[in-house]
């Protein structure tokens, strides 16, 4: 027993080092999927707060930009109308009522916490479940994709943005419908990588990428970038650098899609699978 | 006693408002993100208990965490610096040691010392901090060139905010 006690008290220091990391990676391991951690959960609160504040500051001095943003916005929605409406006007009497089923639904939400600068950058909402927003959910702006939705509480909700170096999403050329998997090394906030186009396909620079709708998560053909350049990886495969429409360091305003036909898709696939 | 108290918790409330609500903020490019608040950990005074100091350490990372988002990672990236810190202290101390009652500033122990000892500190932090946030070593030199760009923004804003207490007293924080 002495001995031990000499011992604790030859390297307390130390034991508390080992106390105090052994900590600090425990809540490394399991607090980093975000939503099974309870300690940040109840302090995420407060912090929010003080997020919020920053944010109106910054929103207040974008105003100009948002309000030309959602003016040519507008402008293009009107059009889209117009077309529908003709469409329908001819089409009317001749195609079954289910056809008009809507797929996807768009809820707005406002980002209040967002970086650009990490490894894996995350983007809070400040919508949650009470609004009707779960995991899985696909988050866009009107200039492209924005990331994926991971944890929700009652009124706010993390999703992991497309800036994260542990997201793949799906995505294709639009010129041949050549698809391959698309996420970002790590580098250039402006740049995203296209992998698994094989080397036959002719691509250019300037080409549009956008998402394929093989992931349930997003709606087929989203705008996500245009090729920026074409590079070879020594396999059989081009690494396509792909530049991103949407300036992730300007994120105010995007819209979270909610798939209302998925789980009907999922089930389908999970008994062939 | 009290005083230097009370100035050394407004410093780190100040450093730590800093790191969050600004330096979080700044998004240069992604190569530099200074992290200042490991500047709480060098203002240490020496004679406080080592297990005081890494306490410290732990909840001001932990602080710095729930901000970022980042559980667990900024704590012990900062614990780190701060069991390294007396033995760094140690390896240049000055030929009669420290004098007990005076801060480690660059006024009391000159400018050379204060940069071999604030480098090393804040290169450890950075370094731990860097190669956590990314948790895989391919793209090392990458990872690497974070680091040292990052370490060379927060010396710069560290010595710049020791310029301006230089001014102001020679032996109190």
């Amino acid at each position: 027993m002495r001995n031990l006690l000499n011992f604790i008290a030859r390297y307390n220091n130390l034991i508390v080092f080992l106390i105090l990391e052994g900590i600090a990676f425990s809540l490394l391991a399991t607090g980093n999927s975000y939503h099974n951690s309870r300690l940040i959960k109840g302090i995420r609160g407060i912090t929010y707060g003080i997020e919020r504040k920053g944010s109106d500051i910054r929103k207040y001095l974008q105003l100009n930009e948002i309000n030309r943003a959602l003016a040519s916005e507008n402008s293009y929605l009107k059009n889209n109308i117009e077309r529908l409406i003709r469409q329908s006007s001819i089409e009317s009497g001749e195609i079954a009522d289910t056809m008009y089923q809507q797929q996807y639904n768009y809820i707005v939400a406002e980002v209040v916490n967002n970086s650009v600068n990490k490894q894996k950058n995350f983007i809070t909402i400040d919508k949650g479940l009470r609004h009707g927003i779960t995991t899985d959910m696909g988050v866009v702006t009107n200039q492209g994709i924005a990331g994926v939705i991971v944890g929700t509480s009652e009124n706010y909700s993390v999703a992991m943005s497309l800036l994260n170096i542990d997201l793949k999403i799906s995505a294709r050329l639009k010129s041949n419908g050549y698809f391959g998997s698309l996420n970002w090394d790590g580098t250039d906030y402006r740049q995203v990588v296209l992998n698994e186009i094989p080397q036959h396909v002719n691509v250019h620079t300037g080409d549009t990428v956008e998402t394929t709708g093989f992931s349930a998560m997003f709606p087929e053909g989203v705008m996500i970038g245009t090729v920026a350049e074409v590079g070879q990886t020594g396999s059989d495969f081009y690494m396509v650098k792909v530049q991103l429409t949407e300036d992730f360091r300007r994120l105010r305003f995007v819209n979270v899609v909610g798939n209302l036909i998925k789980t009907e898709r999922l089930q389908l696939e999970e008994e062939y699978q | 006693m009290i005083n230097s108290v009370i100035r050394y918790g407004f410093v780190s409330i100040l450093l730590i408002m800093l790191q969050v609500l600004f330096f979080n903020n700044i998004q240069f490019s992604g190569y530099i993100n200074p992290y200042v608040y490991i500047m709480i950990i060098l203002l240490l005074p020496t004679e406080l208990p080592q297990w005081v100091v890494l306490v410290a350490a732990f909840i001001t990372g932990l602080i710095i965490d729930f901000f970022s988002g980042s559980p667990g990672m900024h704590a012990s990236a900062t614990v780190m610096a701060a069991f390294a810190r007396p033995y760094i202290l140690g390896l240049i101390s000055p030929r009669d040691g420290y004098e007990t009652g005076s801060s480690l500033s660059m006024a009391n122990y000159g400018i050379k010392w204060f940069l071999i000892y604030s480098t090393s500190v804040v290169f450890l932090h950075h370094l731990v901090l860097f190669y956590l946030e990314v948790f895989r070593f391919d793209d090392f030199f990458r990872t690497f060139l974070r680091v040292l760009l990052s370490s060379l923004f927060t010396l710069a804003f560290i010595f710049l905010l020791e310029y301006f207490r230089k001014g102001k007293s020679r032996t109190r924080i």
